[in-house]
Formats: C-alpha cells, sequence, structure tokens
C-alpha cells in the first residue's frame, strides 16, 4: 500500500521535476522571443517575417536541417564542456581557447603527420589521432588553469580569461608562423589543408553534416553516464556542491579540480578538432571565434544537464543558422540573433524574473554554480 | 497556473498592438493576422521586383556576401556594397540585396542561398571568400561570381580553368596607393620623419599598402635628395578579428609616432587607421586616409586631410556588374584602379612643384615606368 | 601600503620602458622616450584604471563584477550615440553635446550596474553569471542598434553614420611656459621642458580617472561611507546588526562602479576617438578585472597595476617604431606575440600569490540573505 503510493508519488514526482525543468527556459526563450520582437517592430522590421525565416532558414529543409546539425556539433561540445565544470563547481570562461588550442593541433596532426611518418594513414588511424590530439591539448590547457586552482588558489575565471588572450595570441603566431599554409596563392593566415585521410566523412552524399554531430551526441551521453553512473562523477558533483564536505568524505579534492578543469577543456579541445577534421579541413584564424562564449549561454540554458545541453545547443544552433535566412528576406542585421541570446540568457540566468512574471513558485533548492574569487 | 495564461495572453496581445502601432498605415489592418498579408504589403507596391522575381530571366539580381564584417564598416565590405547600389542606380541590376556573414563557416551557405533565389550576380567581398567562391562558382555555372581581393590563381592549374570560368577576381595595386601617399608625405614632412599605422600585415592589401607607402617615400627621397625616416606599424598583437576594429590603438600609436617627431601619419587598416587618421587631425599633423577619399567619410579629420591612398572599389564593382549584365565580363583577374584623393582643404598648403611632381609619379606608375616592387604579400 | 607589490610593480615598469630607452637611444634622446612612453602609458591606462576603479567600488561591497566589459561597451554606445543626437538632431554647439554625452555614457554605464545589482542582489542570480549576462547583452544591444540606427529602413540618419561633435580637448598645462625662462637660451634645455610638458598634457578624462583612483582611495579607506562599504563587503551580517543596510549600501557601490565603467566607456568614443565599433573595448573590461586583482582590490594598487599593462602597450608601440634600430639580441622584442602575453602571464603569476597574497574582500561573490 505504503510502496504503491511511494510510487506513485515519484511518478508524479519525475513528471514534476521535468515540467519544472523544461517550463522556465520554455518562458524565458518565450519572453525573449516576444521583447526581440517589439524591439524588431521598433527598428522598422517586420518580426513575423524575420522568425518566419529564421524558422525556414534552420528547418525548413534538408539542406537547412543539416546545416543547423552543423552548427550544433561545436556547440553540444562546447556547452558541454562548460556544463561539466558548473557540475564541478569550476566557472569555466577559457572554452574559446581551449577549442582554439585543440583546432591548431588538430589541424597540425591532420596535415603534417603524414609529412614526417613518409607514408599515408589509413583514415581509420588518422582521423582519431588527430582528433584525440586536438582534445589532449585542450585538456592541457585547462589543466594549467586546474592545478593553479587546486595548488595556488588563483581563481580559475581570471586564469580562464587570460588563457584565452594567450591561447588566441599563441594560435595566431603560430599560423602566422611555422604552421602558415606555404602555398603560393595563399595570403592569410591558415594551416594548410589536412590530409584527406584526417577528414571525417559526411553521413549524407551532397550534404555537409558530417559523422562529428553522431559523436557529439555519443559524448553528451558519455558526459550524462560519467556524471551520474561512476565514481568519478559522484566525486566531481560533491566537489562542485561543496568541497569542504567532499574532503571530509575522502575526496582528494585538488586532483578532482584539476580533473574537473582538465575533462572540461578536452570537451572543449573537441569541439576545435571536430570543426576542422570534420567541416573546414584546415584551421584559419577567425574561425570558430565566439563559440566558447555561446557555450556559457547555452550549459545555462541547458541547466548544465547534457540532455539539455543537447536541445540549448540545438536551438542556438538554429538561429545561428536561420540568420541567413532571415538577413536575405528581412535584410536585418544578424545581431538581431546575438540580442535575442542575450535575453533567453538572462532570463535563463535570472529564473526569479521568469517566475515573477508568470508567478511560477520555485521548487527545489539552487544550484550553486560558482563561487567568489576566494575559491 | 491560471494566472500564467493571463500573462501569456496578455504579452501575445500586446506585441500584437505595439505590432499594429508601429506599422506604417498601409498595413495596419493586417499587422498581427498573419505573416503572408503583410509581407505582401510591404514588399509589393505596385511593379516592384521582388525576392521571388529573380528566378525570372529578364529580372538581374546582384547580392553580396560579406566577409565577417557589416555592410556599414566604412571600409572595403561598405564600398563593395555602394559598387552593388551603384550598379542598381546605372540601371545594370534590378535588385540588390546582401548577406552579412557572422562565421566563416557560412561563406558557402550564403552565397548557396543566393545562387538558390536565382540571383544573376553575387559578389563576394574579401580573400576568406576566395575558396567557397570558387566551389560555388562550379555548383552554379550559370550565375557569375565576383571576388573583391581575391587573387584568382586558376589559370595556373589547367583542370580546374573550364569549372572556373564564371569567378572574376577583382583586385586592386593597393602597392601602387600606398606609394603614391609615401611620396607626397615625404615631399610635405617638414620634419623627415613620416608614419602610418596599419592593420595587421597579415591581409596583404595591407601588407601592400604600408609597404608601398615606404617604397614611395623613398622615391621621393631620391627626388629631392633628403632623408625621410618612415615608421611604419601594423597591429599584429590582438586576434584577427580586433586588428581593424581597435581605433584606441590606433590613436594611442600615432601619438608616439608623432611624439617621435613625425609630421604626416597614414592610417590604414579599416578603424584602426580611423583612429590615427583623426589623432593626428587633431594634433595638427597631415592626415592622409586610405581605400576611400576619407575627407567625406572622416569628418572630424577633414581640415587635415592631406590626401588619401584610393583603390577604386565603387566603380570597379559596378563596372564588372555591368560586364556581367551585357556578357562581356571575362573569367580571371581584373585590376580596379588606385589613385590619390584631392588635397581638399589643404589644396592651398601643397606647393605646385609637388603637385607636379605627384602627377609625374602617377603617370609613371600608370605606364609602369615606376613600379613600388612590392612583394604580393608579406614573405 | 603594501610595499612588496607596489616595488614589483615600479621594478616591472622600469625594465618596460628601460628597455625602449635602451633600444632607441641611437635615435632618440632618453627624456624624450621617457616622457613619450609615460604619455602613451597613462593614456592607455586610462580605461583599464577606471574599469578597476569600477571593480574596486562592486567587490569591496561584496559584488563581483565581470561584467565591467560590457558596462563599458553599452556606455561608449549610448555615450557617443546620446553626443551624436544633441549635436545632429537637437542641433546644440559640439562642446555641449560632447558634455553631454560624456553624461549619458555615465549614466548608461550606471544604468547595466543597476540591472547587474539588480539580478545579483534582489534575485540573488549567481553573480559571475550576472555578469556573462550583462557581457553578452552588451554585444547584442550595441552590434543590433548600432547597425539598425544608422543603416536600417527608416533612419533618421538616411543610411550613413553622421559625424559626431568630436573628442574632447587635450588640457594644456602650462609647464613649458613656467619653466622656460629658467632655461635661457639653450635650445636642449626648451625641448626637454617642452618633452616632460607632453606628460602632463593629457585629456580630461585621464587626468579625472587619476583624480578619482585618489578621492577613491580617500573614501573607501577614511570615511564612514567608505567603512560601510567594506563592511557590507567583509561582515554582511555583522554590519546588518550594527544598522547598516547591507542590500542599500550594495546597490548604492554596485551603480558608483558601473559609472565608473561608463565614463571608461566615454574614454572610447568621447575622449579617445569619435567613432563607435563594435566590440572596440576589446577585452580591456577584463584586463581591468586583472588589474584590479592585481592592485589587490585597492584604488592606488589597481592604478598602479593598469601603469603596467599601459607601459607594456607602450613598449609594444615603441618596439615597432624603432623596428629598424632594435639589436639583434632583442629582436625577440619585435614579435608582438612575445611582449603581447606579458600582462596576461603576468596576472596569472600575481593570482597565485607568489608576490603577496591577494585577498578578496570575504563576502564578495555570495549574495547576502537575512
Amino acid at each position: 500500500m505504503q510502496s504503491e503510493k511511494q510510487s506513485i508519488s515519484r511518478g508524479k514526482k519525475i513528471l514534476q521535476s521535468i515540467l519544472d525543468a523544461t517550463l522556465v527556459p520554455f518562458l524565458a526563450i518565450f519572453t525573449a522571443v516576444v521583447i526581440g520582437g517589439v524591439i524588431i517592430k521598433m527598428v522598422g522590421g517586420n518580426p513575423f517575417e524575420a522568425y518566419m525565416g529564421l524558422i525556414e532558414g534552420s528547418l525548413g529543409s534538408k539542406k537547412a536541417l543539416s546545416e543547423t546539425a552543423i552548427w550544433a556539433t561545436p556547440y553540444i561540445f562546447a556547452g558541454l564542456a562548460v556544463a561539466l565544470g558548473f557540475k564541478g563547481g569550476l566557472f569555466n570562461i577559457g572554452a574559446e581557447g581551449q577549442l582554439a588550442v585543440g583546432a591548431v593541433f588538430s589541424a597540425l596532426i591532420g596535415y603534417a603527420l603524414p609529412q614526417w611518418l613518409g607514408y599515408d594513414l589509413p583514415a581509420i588511424v588518422h582521423i582519431p589521432l588527430a582528433v584525440l590530439f586536438g582534445m589532449l591539448m585542450g585538456g592541457l590547457w585547462a589543466g594549467i588553469v586546474g592545478a593553479l586552482k587546486a595548488y595556488t588558489g588563483g581563481h580559475e575565471v581570471i586564469n580562464t580569461i587570460m588563457m584565452n588572450y594567450i591561447a588566441l595570441n599563441t594560435t595566431s603566431f603560430l599560423l602566422n608562423g611555422i604552421m602558415k599554409d606555404p602555398s603560393p596563392t595563399n595570403v592569410i593566415a591558415r594551416t594548410p589543408l589536412i590530409a584527406e585521410s584526417a577528414r571525417i566523412p559526411p553521413i549524407f552524399d551532397g550534404l555537409r553534416v558530417h559523422w562529428g554531430f553522431v559523436l557529439a551526441l555519443l559524448i553528451a551521453f558519455l558526459v550524462w553516464w560519467v556524471l551520474n553512473k561512476t565514481t568519478l562523477g559522484f566525486e566531481i558533483r560533491t566537489v562542485g556542491l561543496n568541497p569542504d564536505a567532499a574532503k571530509y568524505a575522502g575526496i582528494n579534492v585538488k586532483r578532482t579540480i584539476i580533473l574537473t578543469m582538465a575533462l572540461s577543456g578536452m570537451l572543449a579541445g573537441l569541439a576545435g578538432s571536430i570543426e576542422v577534421t570534420g567541416l573546414n579541413y584546415r584551421h584559419e584564424l577567425g574561425f570558430s571565434i565566439g563559440y566558447g562564449y555561446d557555450a556559457i549561454a547555452i550549459a545555462l540554458l541547458g541547466k548544465s544537464h547534457p540532455l539539455g545541453v543537447v536541445l540549448a545547443a540545438f536551438l542556438f544552433a538554429a538561429m545561428r543558422n536561420g540568420a541567413t535566412r532571415m538577413q536575405f528576406l528581412t535584410q536585418l542585421p544578424v545581431d538581431l540573433i546575438s540580442m535575442l541570446q542575450a535575453l533567453i540568457l538572462l532570463f535563463v540566468a535570472a529564473d526569479a524574473i521568469v517566475r515573477y512574471i508568470y508567478r511560477i513558485k520555485s521548487r527545489g533548492e539552487r544550484v550553486v554554480l560558482t563561487r567568489g574569487w576566494g575559491g | 497556473m491560471k494566472k500564467l495564461y493571463f500573462v501569456m495572453a496578455l504579452l501575445i496581445v500586446a506585441s500584437m498592438i505595439l505590432a499594429a502601432c508601429g506599422a506604417p498605415a498601409t498595413e495596419a489592418p493586417a499587422a498581427g493576422a498573419t505573416e503572408a498579408p503583410v509581407a505582401a504589403a510591404t514588399e509589393a507596391p505596385v511593379a516592384e521586383v521582388t525576392l521571388d522575381d529573380c528566378v525570372k530571366e529578364e529580372v538581374f539580381c546582384v547580392g553580396l556576401v560579406t566577409d565577417v564584417g557589416k555592410v556599414n564598416d566604412k571600409s572595403f565590405n561598405q564600398s563593395a556594397w555602394e559598387g552593388v547600389q551603384q550598379s542598381q542606380v546605372d540601371g545594370a541590376a534590378d535588385l540588390v540585396q546582401f548577406i552579412e556573414t557572422a562565421d566563416a563557416k557560412d561563406y558557402a551557405k550564403n552565397i548557396a542561398t543566393f545562387g538558390d533565389a536565382g540571383f544573376d550576380v553575387v559578389v563576394t567581398v574579401g580573400f576568406g571568400l576566395g575558396e567557397a567562391t570558387l566551389a560555388a562558382g562550379v555548383t552554379y555555372p550559370d550565375v557569375k561570381f565576383i571576388g573583391v581581393d581575391q587573387f584568382q590563381a586558376w589559370q595556373f592549374t589547367e583542370d580546374t580553368a573550364d569549372d572556373s570560368a564564371n569567378v572574376t577576381g577583382l583586385n586592386f595595386p593597393e602597392d601602387q596607393a600606398g606609394f603614391l601617399v609615401g611620396a607626397l608625405a615625404a615631399m610635405m614632412s617638414e620634419s623627415h620623419v613620416i608614419g602610418a599605422v596599419c592593420g595587421t600585415d597579415v591581409v596583404p592589401p595591407v601588407w601592400r599598402y604600408g609597404e608601398g607607402y615606404k617604397a614611395g617615400a623613398l622615391y621621393a627621397d631620391g627626388m629631392n635628395s633628403t632623408t625621410t625616416e618612415v615608421q611604419v606599424v601594423y597591429h599584429s598583437d590582438v586576434g584577427f578579428d580586433k586588428t581593424f576594429t581597435d581605433p584606441e590603438w590606433g590613436a594611442q600609436t600615432a601619438k608616439a609616432m608623432m611624439d617621435n617627431g613625425a609630421d604626416a601619419v597614414f592610417g590604414c587598416g579599416g578603424l584602426t587607421g580611423n583612429g590615427a587618421i583623426t589623432a593626428a587631425a587633431q594634433a595638427g599633423k597631415y592626415a592622409i586616409g586610405v581605400d576611400a577619399d576619407q575627407y567625406l567619410t572622416l569628418p572630424e579629420a577633414a581640415p587635415q586631410m592631406l590626401s588619401s591612398a584610393m583603390k577604386l572599389i565603387v566603380p570597379g564593382v559596378a563596372e564588372l556588374v555591368a560586364q556581367a549584365k551585357d556578357g562581356s565580363i571575362a573569367a580571371g583577374n581584373y585590376t580596379g584602379s588606385a589613385g590619390y584623393a584631392p588635397y581638399h582643404d589643404l589644396e592651398g598648403a601643397v606647393s605646385d612643384e609637388v603637385k607636379a611632381a605627384m602627377e609625374e609619379i602617377n603617370a609613371g606608375l600608370l605606364d609602369a615606368s615606376i613600379t613600388p616592387g612590392v612583394a604580393p604579400a608579406k614573405p | 601600503m603594501d610595499w612588496k607589490r607596489f616595488g614589483f610593480i615600479a621594478l616591472i615598469i622600469t625594465i618596460l620602458i628601460g628597455t625602449v630607452v635602451y633600444v632607441g637611444q641611437t635615435r632618440q634622446t632618453p627624456l624624450l622616450i621617457i616622457t613619450s612612453m609615460l604619455a602613451t602609458t597613462i593614456a592607455v591606462a586610462t580605461p583599464l584604471t577606471l574599469g578597476a576603479l569600477s571593480g574596486v567600488y562592486c567587490e569591496r561591497a561584496g559584488v563581483v563584477n565581470i561584467g565591467i566589459e560590457g558596462m563599458m561597451l553599452t556606455a561608449a554606445f549610448f555615450g557617443w550615440l546620446g553626443g551624436i543626437y544633441m549635436f545632429q538632431i537637437y542641433g546644440l554647439s559640439a562642446g555641449i553635446s560632447i558634455t553631454l554625452g560624456v553624461f549619458f555614457a555615465i549614466i548608461t554605464g550606471g544604468l547595466m550596474a543597476l540591472l547587474h545589482a539588480a539580478l545579483s542582489i534582489t534575485f540573488k542570480v549567481d553573480q559571475i553569471i550576472g555578469g556573462t549576462v550583462i557581457n553578452i547583452l552588451a554585444v547584442g544591444l550595441t552590434g543590433f542598434l548600432n547597425r539598425q540606427l544608422f543603416f536600417g529602413k527608416g533612419s533618421v540618419f538616411g543610411g550613413t553614420v553622421p559625424s559626431s561633435p568630436g573628442v574632447l580637448p587635450t588640457i594644456h598645462v602650462p609647464i613649458t611656459e613656467l619653466f622656460a625662462p629658467l632655461c635661457g637660451t639653450s635650445a636642449v634645455c626648451l625641448e626637454n621642458v617642452q618633452a616632460i610638458n607632453r606628460v602632463f598634457d593629457q585629456k580630461p578624462i585621464a587626468i579625472a580617472a587619476i583624480l578619482l583612483v585618489f578621492i577613491s582611495h580617500y573614501i573607501l579607506f577614511n570615511t564612514r561611507w567608505g567603512l560601510r562599504t567594506r563592511a557590507v563587503g567583509e561582515h554582511p551580517r555583522a554590519a546588518d546588526t550594527v544598522g547598516i543596510n547591507v542590500i542599500k549600501m550594495r546597490y548604492a557601490n554596485v551603480v558608483i562602479g558601473g559609472m565608473f565603467a561608463g565614463l571608461a566607456g566615454a574614454y572610447f568614443t568621447i575622449e579617445s576617438v569619435p567613432s563607435f565599433e563594435p566590440l572596440l573595448t576589446n577585452g580591456r573590461g577584463f584586463i581591468s578585472l586583472a588589474a584590479m586583482i592585481f592592485g589587490n582590490w585597492t584604488p592606488i594598487g589597481a592604478w598602479a597595476a593598469a601603469l603596467v599593462f599601459g607601459a607594456s602597450q607602450a613598449l609594444l608601440i615603441n618596439m615597432q617604431i624603432f623596428r629598424d634600430v632594435i639589436p639583434p639580441q632583442l629582436s625577440f622584442l619585435q614579435e608582438s606575440y612575445i611582449v603581447g602575453l606579458t600582462p596576461y602571464i603576468l596576472t596569472m603569476i600575481i593570482l597565485t600569490g607568489i608576490i603577496g597574497r591577494t585577498t578578496p574582500p570575504a563576502a564578495d561573490g555570495v549574495a547576502y540573505e537575512k
């Protein structure tokens, strides 16, 4: 009897929690869209046409869907990177830099390894090597920040911002110097094209969407599994919730902080690697700018849950991708998308505002995402 | 929950009212009901060409895809767009439309958007779009592509020659324009120290401007047996996307140069250069603009604007669009013209000898008896 | 006073300037180089100083502010825009328009900060996330309006960016006039006096920034207001029990901080160059934040740190100017890459606590719950 009651109430609880988790983001998006529409109207545009353009351009055809998936791929990786950091109590603003580092080193393995070895590699070896190397370099880049945090208390927010600048400078240095495409017609800072054997093939003929997209979904599942089903995940979450308690529970907090940061960096590095091996086939200064910052918004919108991140990544991808069609139809500036995204983020981050507008009671506890400088 | 629906309904109603209020009188009744009538009201006043007409044979549509940048960047994207608009004024194009690229991965998609909509000419701006433009040339063989600042190397590989027969690169001899103002600055300088503040030298046109400037000063020295110290600074220490949009850095660099005695400053490189130009003008030194006649685009620096190193993008683009329309456009490279802008307010300050010398140098560059000797890109 | 830290900072600035003097000695007298370096350093450090002060006010009151960048950017835009409206639409004179522009910038900074305050104090949003929201919002808002207001259909300016009323003038400090007679007929002496004068001939916001550093230091450490501010940042609960209104103090300080960031924004579009460009603050807000930490949350310390960043920028500029005369053993300095990294690496070193521990206010970043 009692157990029956319990299971009913548990079912109800799950339903309630799903509703809770989705209602506020949905209302946040809705509110942002309405406000965005009003702004479009105010500047003399036609909001309906603009939104129709966005939807058409992102979902309206096979090609549009494929492009949306292409946009979503790095967003999922980078969003997961930031989300994993949040779970571990770390705010990784450095996904931007880690992504660039991952992209550069993936490209290096992609074009230079056959030259060094003197023979061509089969794709089955070359692709994983290129991807893994980029991923590891991204992890190392973030791991430095993790180590600084663990051993000196240097706050990861400032350090990752600084590391972003260092990464961009270093990338620029490499792409202008030893890694510059030497072909006589090239005049800009970019690497040579990576070898055919390092390129992730497209899933369908004639569309650009590639297997990296599938990998992104798999990795999202993997992150969920690690976080919720393994000891490591438990340690990460515990340190994220309360480092002091974690210490008393016998968790090696320093190690966990470094590991969390490194894993986060690896995910961000993957975003860069997959962009190079799956889509651009080279790295160029100016590629993939701003994904690391979009990723913060995506992680927040997805409530740091891997499934939420995937959905949020899709939303952002659809907006970025649909922007072309929207511009084409209405000649409204692309910046509109940035503004919409900022509004969505505003209402998601400050869910209290949304709860206040729509009179929704808050259930559950506040999730601690970051702490002050003291760490 | 009830309250929730109420507020939602309220928001929707509010947005509709706002939509109606803000709309021009003609479409007020339709606003908010469905989107189709609205679109019809805004887009189809009598006999105006709409996007849907571009598939028709007789309607000539021209699209422009910017590099990662805006059509109002006061620089090459804007000039190219003005060129496209010019072609509409001239009657060559019936409809013109642009798409601003927000991310490099959208190059292909943005070009394809015009290709799929049946546009007849697509102008792509900047070297970065070069590969995507060539690829689109194969996918859309009936569309003519004009690539601004895209040097076409296809003639070197025979196999691709046929594929790219509908792509024309529009390039400019920036080194000649830089050479001209370099010579002018050297002749006008009293301290015999002149400077240039440029965007990153990674971008070949910027490099050609900067190095042409040096070469021109050297040439003027040779003519007048003077020794001029030329300080050329490229802004390369920040992310690529920032090098052209850092007016504050440009201004500080120009000031440091003037502290070192420079009395003429050439700003080459988008807004970074504009910062330098403005700072020089404020300090009462000679300012030299770039790309367009910046006497017109930078009013705050106008009184001290000696001249500008010009590449004539607007007429170049308009000319190629006209050629595309009458079918005379040739694949490969089309070299636009470079030159220097009038002295405007400083007409009186420039002596007749200098004016004569400038005309002589310009003529020499045009008939190739003078060559700046600048490599096409930073080695 | 934290002499170890100041000594370290002075040492770095000396090394930076000394390097340039060494490199440029064949072409310029040391005095000319030093004065030129100092003038550039002070100017470049201006927005960083103001940004760092913004951070000091917020964080001393217990609110982390990583939205300085966004506040600066928005203020730069609206200050500039306000000036243009006054000048072009309302037909005010250039001088008045510029002055009003500065006020618009300050108010904009204050409003953005008010949003940050509301998010972090009232709605208790995570403060770092609140700041991130401000930054992203600023980019979208300014980018969109900058495009749409001037270029969009129905723009009051007819599709072109109108000319702005200009920039603030340089304030001439009459050092040359005062000391020139002492030189008598010596031309070298006169040249030197003029060179020294150049360091002091700065623009109004640059001068105001330096004054504000000392005023802020006095306010924070010698007044009742400052004591209360620090109290709510260190021990809000204790402050509350002695009758200080924690919420009010935090709101006030965050808004004041925002106004500083607004003034920093005005520096870009009203003092330095009369134009706006999307993203023109170029990460200087984040560098300000680093300067604040570098300076251990004190106004004078933050200023000194901002000067370090300014000096490394000045070194970069001068290295390119003296490109042709750089001795081979120092040629690596030409690589702007290496010198460009200095401020970032320095910041990371400072954060490790090797040169004196940086201690943030105890309650920094923690929302106050009654």
